[in-house]
């Protein structure tokens, strides 16, 4: 604590400073060396809003109305420049500029949209509609809905391979994640995972993992065979997974169970799956992202409407900054 | 980066003790803009009307309230609408600003739209399955035609799109230009000419059509 108390300081001390002395705003920017442009931006499902975080102060920078209702999940394309989120309760994708820090667009994609990941070329956003059981291909340029695949029942996670030749949707309704050919489209492969499954996202070393936030347990699957090749129990209602380091340890996995209203530490080898260690969060943790670096977690809170800011390396809370209601997704981008 | 202007306004309003009250009013003035409001999802305003059918048009709204046209009339279409037609029928209807469109038999549609700051709402047609032909007239904003595997968009023109069951998407221009797309490519197809958009695949190249036959179908519900 002392630590983060001395680093808040030298902050401070170091902008009344040059506030001071300088006394002009353009003067102001050209004298904060510290900046990085790193961001945090958190969809508030109950707020319809976007809360966006500097990455570094943890300061609220703004809050960007999504322009829907019921903002669910984000995605930030890699130079940073566009954010995309979902709005379950109006089927629509908002398009966000994150400079001018406002929604531009405003997308019908389908009934319950609930998660948005981008291509790896970040050319289009495939949204999953949960009411419709399709996935939407928006092209992030015009924003027009190119084409739309159907999937199994209740598509709720998304996130792609490697090498961009599939995609991974996970269905609540069939407990499946199926494989879909993004060169065809067409549904390759669907793969028995668990009860309830939900988040996906790409692992550090190309494999897919997925929380099955009906149970307990997350689960690995590996591209090369299309099969789960590994699974844990962390407890009860595991949402959401980032990776990082603690010191030389890792990667690791970090799992927010909101059961436990813990970040579960999982090692990161499906071969070797097991619990490193429990880190106490607030009230019904939910999305969790990491920064580039692997040494800082953001966690949000549905209950306690929160974000924390965690260090891997000492597995403590760097500092607590209150969001909008209901913080569902929350997704860093360096500078 | 962070665009130094947009800092200095932050920090500017930050110390100015009317600030915060001038920038909420400027929002609030801003949002009373046209450009600045997004079209509500509620069913509040008619976005056109459908006008004839042939047999009969089933209109279902978003709370699965069904209302059927038979023959002429001028029932409110809303968006998010979804619009039907059974065998042996068809319809005629007219969307906001000067936009006609025909539905021929066994045809399912969603009006839809979408809203950008630059150009303000865009009316879409999602079409799961059937044929549609449309005529965006003079001065007409785009009008967009969505198909499970393709989409079209014309301007100061009249198309005509047939959706098989599998999604794919044929495309025929009877005048003006439309540009037609897939997750694969883009094809800009020009009058008397048509293209083929499936799942899996770019569009193909436009070819040479028999425009007259194509569109023969909704002479019976023609303006």
């Amino acid at each position: 604590m002392r630590a983060i108390r001395t680093f808040h300081a030298t902050r401070s001390a170091f902008a009344i400073v040059s506030l001071a002395a300088l006394g002009g705003c353009a003067e102001l920017q050209t004298k904060e060396p510290e900046a990085s442009g790193s961001r945090v931006f958190i969809a508030n499902e109950s707020s319809n809003s976007v809360t966006v975080v500097d990455g570094d102060s943890f300061q609220v920078i703004a809050t960007v109305d999504s322009r829907n209702h019921a903002t669910h999940d984000l995605a930030v394309s890699r130079d940073g420049r566009w954010l995309f989120a979902t709005n379950l309760a109006s089927g629509r994708l908002s398009a966000i500029d994150t400079r001018a820090l406002e929604t531009v667009a405003s997308i019908a994609t389908g009934d319950r949209a609930h998660v948005v990941t981008l291509t790896n070329d970040n050319r289009q956003a495939w949204v999953a509609n949960i009411g419709d059981n399709t996935i939407s291909i928006v092209d992030t340029t015009s924003f027009r809905i190119l084409g739309t695949i159907a999937v199994g029942k209740g598509p709720t996670g998304l996130t792609f391979s490697r090498d961009g030749r599939f995609a991974y949707v996970s269905n609540q309704g069939d407990k499946t994640v199926e494989v879909i050919d993004t060169a065809s489209h067409r549904v390759v492969k669907a793969i028995p995972v668990g009860t309830n499954p939900h988040f996906l996202v790409l692992g550090p070393d190309g494999r897919i993992w997925g929380t099955n936030t009906g149970g307990t347990d997350i689960y690995v699957i590996d591209p090369a065979t299309q099969d789960k090749v590994g699974s844990i129990n962390v407890g009860p209602a595991p949402q959401q997974i980032a990776f990082g380091f603690k010191g030389l340890q890792g990667p690791n996995a970090y799992v927010t169970v909101a059961g436990l209203n813990r970040v579960v530490v999982v090692s990161a080898d499906p071969k070797n799956l097991r619990i490193l260690e429990q880190i106490d969060v607030g009230q019904r943790p939910n999305g969790i992202s990491g920064n580039r670096e692997g040494t800082r977690l953001f966690v949000v809170h549905e209950v306690s409407n929160d974000l924390k800011v965690i260090d891997t390396g000492s597995s403590s809370v760097l500092a607590t900054v209150p969001v909008g209601r209901k913080p569902i997704r929350v997704v860093y981008h360096g500078s | 980066m962070w665009p130094v202007s947009r800092r200095c306004r932050m920090v500017a309003g930050g110390r100015r003790g009317g600030g915060g009250l001038a920038v909420a009013l400027g929002l609030w003035a801003g949002s009373l803009l046209p450009g600045g409001v997004v079209p509500a999802a509620a069913q509040g305003v008619p976005v056109g009307t459908a006008q004839h059918a042939v047999g009969t048009l089933v209109v279902v709204r978003t709370d699965g309230i069904e209302h059927r046209l038979q023959g002429r009339g001028a029932l409110p279409l809303f968006e998010g609408d979804v619009l039907r037609t059974e065998a042996a029928s068809q319809a005629l209807i007219q969307l906001r600003p000067g936009m006609s469109v025909a539905l021929n038999e066994k045809t399912t549609l969603k009006i839809l739209s979408r809203w950008d700051k630059t150009g303000g709402t865009m009316r879409i047609l999602r079409v799961s399955q059937g044929e549609v032909w449309a005529k965006a007239g003079d001065g007409a904003r785009q009008l967009e035609i969505e198909t499970p595997a393709a989409v079209a968009a014309a301007r100061d023109a009249e198309v005509d799109l047939k959706v098989a069951e599998d999604g794919q998407s044929a495309l025929t221009v009877v005048q003006g230009t439309a540009e037609f797309g897939t997750p694969f490519g883009l094809c800009s197809v020009r009058g008397g000419t048509a293209s083929v958009g499936a799942r899996g695949a770019a569009c193909t190249a436009p070819q040479p059509a028999n425009v007259p036959a194509v569109v023969s179908w909704k002479q019976a519900v023609s303006p």
